[in-house]
């Protein structure tokens, strides 16, 4: 894999994810992590899924 | 890349993919549940910039400032719940196949399985809902299943199951008839996935 490519993909990639996401979103980072932080702290190394209750409730409905 | 030495609880990862990381859960936090009093209120105080997705948080924020968790949860129900079903269905493999628990929810397990990550004992839902998709992604950003994946593997797992989806799911949602609070928030995920598919295609290593 030749490195100075990669170095140079890599740069327009953060270029544009900067002009792309940084600005808007890090105000709605701040907003999400309300009651979000302790849930994803708890289980590391399993997926601390979220219990979307919809998902359930129609899990029961359909009898999975 | 083992000489790690033992490493913090959060790896260090630059500020875009941070960014990213945040944006994922922002929008995986809206999809797995209603918006609490307490988000429905941080939301109302985002200062948007320039441009789409700072329109779309604008029109959210003050979308936001006239709803309550009440509102929202009504919203909500409708949109995914429903009465026998929501609105609209916020899985992959529905999305791809028509139906639920089709062959894309198995290749999902199987992915997952190889990156170590599984769901939680009490957790019975199918992993190929949009928000624990998007909780995967923020988690392989973020390295929360180990080393921060790669953006080679971020993007093998983002165009096996996420990107031949996503996008529709949050279009329908942008225009769903039941959608209010949740109709910018279908224009943000769809703006934030074809950022996420440009970004990828720049990364520029063969697949």
């Amino acid at each position: 894999m030749p490195k100075k490519t990669e170095d140079r993909s890599e740069r327009s990639r953060r270029d544009f994810l900067k002009l792309a996401v940084t600005a808007a979103p890090a105000a709605a980072a701040a907003a999400a992590t309300g009651g979000e932080a302790e849930a994803s702290v708890e289980a590391p190394s399993s997926l601390g899924m979220q219990k979307t209750e919809h998902v359930r409730k129609y899990l029961d409905s359909a009898r999975f | 890349m083992t000489q790690v030495p033992h490493s913090q609880s959060a790896p260090r990862i630059v500020e875009e993919e941070s960014a990213r990381a945040d944006f994922y859960e922002f929008m995986s936090g809206l999809l797995a549940h209603p918006p609490s009093d307490l988000l429905l209120n941080n939301i109302g105080s985002l200062d948007p910039a320039e441009g789409e997705i700072g329109s779309a948080i604008e029109t959210l924020k003050r979308l936001a400032a006239r709803a309550d968790s009440q509102s929202a949860s009504r919203e909500f129900h409708d949109l995914f719940i429903g009465v026998g079903r929501g609105e609209l269905m916020p899985f992959g493999s529905y999305y791809m196949t028509g139906f639920l628990n089709e062959k894309p929810l198995a290749k999902l397990r199987q992915d997952m399985m190889t990156l170590r990550i599984e769901r939680e004992q009490n957790v019975y839902e199918p992993e190929d809902n949009i928000a624990t998709l998007f909780e995967i992604m923020a988690g392989l950003i973020r390295g929360r299943f180990g080393e921060p994946a790669s953006v080679a593997m971020q993007r093998d797992f983002f165009n096996r199951h996420v990107a031949p989806w996503a996008h529709h799911f949050f279009s329908d949602l942008e225009t769903a008839k039941n959608s209010v609070l949740y109709a910018p928030i279908g224009t943000l995920g769809r703006l934030f996935m074809e950022i996420e598919r440009e970004a990828f295609r720049m990364e520029g290593v063969p697949s």
